[in-house]
């Protein structure tokens, strides 16, 4: 039977930080719950629950994915499948909800070494939850083969997907994401204590359905620390998406913060042109290239001034030199005249109006994401022996 | 606030985003591109006039729900205007990639060194010779060189026809020829398959001197193709990704600290944030110099400001007989340059071999920002004379 709520000591007495109502809601739950017991027990029945509404309160309970019902795959990456759902009981208002839960396997998450990416993902997603422009966790959870994070659902679709489809965008487009995503880093980097990103690309930027930003996936977060009474420390381990890595992530000279802005010089090069600067079939000559070459622009599309040099900017092998990681961090790049005119404050509050309004008929509506196969490849058992060595590693979800 | 509230750079729209947007219009430029192929992008200017009912023509071709192939995630998509785009481009979905993390020795305590297995001064020039032109290795320090070229391998292929690399499994080890051949096969399918063809075309020969695997040194990824031995009695060096990976990191990692340690003692930079001092370490550059070279000539314009590494130094002025100063490792000299544009008022001549590492006086200032804005910091005022007292380089105030 799935776990029925089981408040605390401290949230009956309407401690813990619990609204009054919720502890309220909590003392009739469990009330009708002693009392269906009883019944149960007079009437010497033990099977079937009683059919009454058992509440769904992602805050306040301990979550499993019987919690959940299925409704379609949004997307899969090299660690893990997104899938969309919605909660299997509650009341007609709570199971309206929809969710985008990212599953992660526990042998997959060891096979591929991705212990601490996948702690440090938790973590930071529970620190910057409620920005603007980031996807918010609302809980995660864990069973004996997954680790769950119960994500807001973002339905407008991946930008990829947009750009792909028009091919690329025009300068105004590319500045009004390009502006929502520099707020986004400047927060990240100069509010919350140095955290590296290291994975920006148009995948991993959905819209909601007002055509904003949202930024997903943090497998690759890392906090590196920005106070003012410590030294930050650089990073080593190499992440990222080969189109995107910056050329220190490949020299594995030690990176920082100043690896997103690379990317970000990546990201508007690639609005701008319909594909990255360097690409190839072949991982190695990306590298190559990357670390060798300097960013060159093709003669079609045009593209102004001001953009090549925001992209040479941001895409300097020195990172004395990049912007972004010289002196006045985002506030020079937010400075620059690719957004001149711009209005920071207005972009922060949303007041700007998206380019693309994505075609989202209904909150649960998944028509902007692309179609994936349902089923997994058959994979490794996680063995009693490895719950025993991996275990506790997992055990913040 | 509307957003035609705001002052534009762009002409006639009223936000530097393009025109104001409504929300209809998105759609129904994707449909009307969708009709006529010569829209070049989706421009602001398509939309606001004509009715918004061809949402309906979006929904069917972008709605997922409807199994559209055309945002099928599997295999490239092909681009909607190939004239101008790069041919071979795949427009597919990119996942990522991510090696196994690394952590510094000094920060899991333990005690890490690496590999070493012995080479005859012969293999380790041609093994030198081999690796000089790969751009993994172009660019590491003597030190880390050394450390890479001590800890390869070597591997004995007696036999011919033995495989060294399976396409389609995961890499770990990066390999040098250093007798003998190997013949490369892809198999398109991505991975070997079973049966007598199942390597593929053979699409290349290494032989001694090459070297192939390369990419199993970044990360863990699938092998692209198949090497097998040409002949009997071939001979390769390996590394394997963790072990070079890491001798990078620690040599790195160490370097840093020691900067952040040195820089710690400048009085110059006691206002300077430690995330400012950081990046500073970052910036420094290390540059060697033999004995008797004059790292700073006395009335030449100072740019740069110097950290002693290794090696020893002194401070000479002219007509002084005996050096005003001697410098050691940790020793900073020439930091008044980053301050004002005054000559050098002492020569820094290196008594023995040295390493130093340099900060342009650019750099410092594209860092950290105007030096002005450095002095004026509170924490400034008391440690000024602090300077004025231990750099011979100082120029008093007229
Ligand atoms: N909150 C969300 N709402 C809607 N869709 C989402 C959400 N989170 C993720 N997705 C979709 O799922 C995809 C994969 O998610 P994510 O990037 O987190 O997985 P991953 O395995 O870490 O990917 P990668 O290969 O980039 O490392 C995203 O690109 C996005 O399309
Ligand atoms: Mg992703």
């Amino acid at each position: 039977m799935a776990a029925t709520v089981a408040p605390s000591q401290s949230m009956m007495s309407g401690g813990g930080g619990l609204h009054p109502l919720q502890a309220q809601g909590l003392h009739a739950a469990q009330r009708q719950h002693q009392q269906q017991q009883q019944q149960k027990q007079q009437q010497g029945q033990n099977q079937q629950p009683h059919e009454d509404v058992e509440p769904f309160d992602v805050q306040n309970r301990h979550l499993t994915i019987n919690d959940f019902v299925r409704v379609r795959t949004l997307g899969t990456g090299t660690f893990a499948r997104v899938v969309l759902v919605r909660p299997s009981h509650g009341t007609e208002a709570e199971r309206s909800k929809v969710y985008a839960l990212k599953i992660l396997r526990k042998t997959e998450v060891i096979k591929l070494k991705q212990l601490d990416h996948v702690r440090h993902e938790r973590q930071i997603l529970a620190d910057v939850s409620g920005h603007p422009f980031i996807t918010s966790l609302v809980a995660s959870f864990s069973d004996h083969d997954f680790l769950y994070l119960l994500l807001d659902y973002i339905p407008g679709g991946e930008l990829f997907s947009y750009l792909r489809k028009f091919r690329r965008f025009d300068e105004d487009m590319a500045r009004f994401y390009a502006a929502e995503i520099v707020l986004v880093l400047e927060y990240l980097h100069e509010q919350q204590g140095g955290i590296a990103y290291r994975d920006m690309k148009p995948e991993n930027l959905l819209l909601d359905a007002d055509g904003h930003i949202k930024l997903v996936d943090f497998g690759f977060a890392k906090r590196l620390g920005n106070n003012d009474n410590e030294h930050p420390v650089e990073t080593y381990t190499l992440c990222g998406t080969p189109e995107y890595l910056a050329p220190e992530v490949i020299h594995n000279k030690g990176h920082t913060t100043a690896v997103d802005w690379w990317a970000l010089g990546i990201l508007i090069y690639e609005f701008l042109t319909g594909y990255p600067p360097f690409w190839h079939q072949n991982p190695i000559e990306i590298y190559k290239q990357i670390v060798e070459k300097p960013v060159i622009f093709p003669h079609d599309p045009p593209i102004s001034d001001e953009a090549k040099d925001i992209i040479r900017q941001f895409c300097t092998v020195d990172r004395s030199r990049r912007l972004g990681n010289i002196s006045g961090g985002a506030a020079r790049v937010k400075a620059h005249p690719f957004f001149k005119g711009v209005n920071w404050e207005a972009v922060a509050n949303k007041q700007y109006r998206g380019p693309i309004i994505p075609p989202v008929r209904y909150p649960g509506d998944a028509q902007c994401f692309d179609v994936y196969p349902e089923e997994d490849a058959v994979k490794d058992e996680y063995t009693s022996e490895m719950e025993q060595k991996y275990d506790d590693y997992f055990k913040d979800f | 606030m509307s957003s035609t509230g705001f002052t534009s750079p762009f002409g006639a729209n009223a936000n530097p985003f393009g025109a104001p947007r409504i929300d209809v219009g998105p759609m129904h430029r994707v449909a009307e591109e969708d009709e006529s192929e010569n829209v070049a992008s989706p421009t602001t200017h398509a939309f606001g006039q004509g009715p918004a009912a061809e949402g309906l023509t979006f929904q069917h071709t972008f709605g997922g729900d409807a199994a559209s192939s055309q945002l099928e995630h599997s295999g490239p998509r092909s681009p909607p205007y190939l004239d101008t785009y790069p041919a071979q481009y795949n427009f597919a979905r990119r996942t990522s990639v991510s090696a196994e993390s690394l952590k510094p020795t000094s920060e899991t305590y333990d005690n890490w060194v690496p590999p070493f297995s012995p080479k005859t001064p012969e293999q380790l020039e041609r093994l030198k010779k081999a690796i000089s032109g790969n751009f993994l290795f172009k660019h590491l320090e003597e030190e880390q060189s050394s450390q890479i070229l001590g800890a390869l391998v070597e591997k004995r292929i007696p036999a011919k026809d033995i495989k060294v690399i399976t396409q389609g499994d995961t890499g770990d080890f990066f390999y040098v020829v250093e007798k003998g051949s190997f013949d490369i096969y892809v198999n398109s399918k991505s991975a070997l398959q079973p049966g007598p063809d199942g390597m593929g075309n053979k699409v290349d020969t290494i032989s001694a001197g090459g070297s192939f695997g390369e990419l199993a040194l970044m990360y863990n990824a699938p092998r692209a193709a198949t090497v097998i031995s040409a002949e009997p009695g071939c001979i390769l060096w390996v590394l394997d990704r963790v072990t070079f990976r890491r001798i990078l990191m620690e040599s790195t990692f160490q370097r840093r600290r020691m900067y952040e340690n040195f820089l710690d003692t400048v009085p110059l930079f006691s206002t300077l944030t430690p995330y400012e001092k950081s990046k500073i370490a970052d910036a420094l550059e290390s540059k060697k110099y033999p004995p008797g070279h004059a790292i700073i000539s006395e009335g030449e314009p100072g740019n740069s400001f110097f950290l002693l590494e290794a090696g020893e130094a002194v401070a000479q002025k002219h007509g002084v007989e005996t050096p005003v100063k001697h410098y050691k490792p940790g020793d900073f000299f020439g930091e008044l340059a980053l301050l004002n544009d005054a000559p050098r008022a002492a020569s820094i001549i290196a008594t023995t071999e040295v390493k130093v590492a340099m900060l342009g006086k650019s750099a410092f200032q594209r860092l950290i920002g105007p030096l002005e804005g450095i002095l004026r910091r509170e924490r400034y005022v008391g440690i000024k004379s602090g300077v004025e007292d231990t750099d011979p380089l100082h120029v008093p105030k007229a």
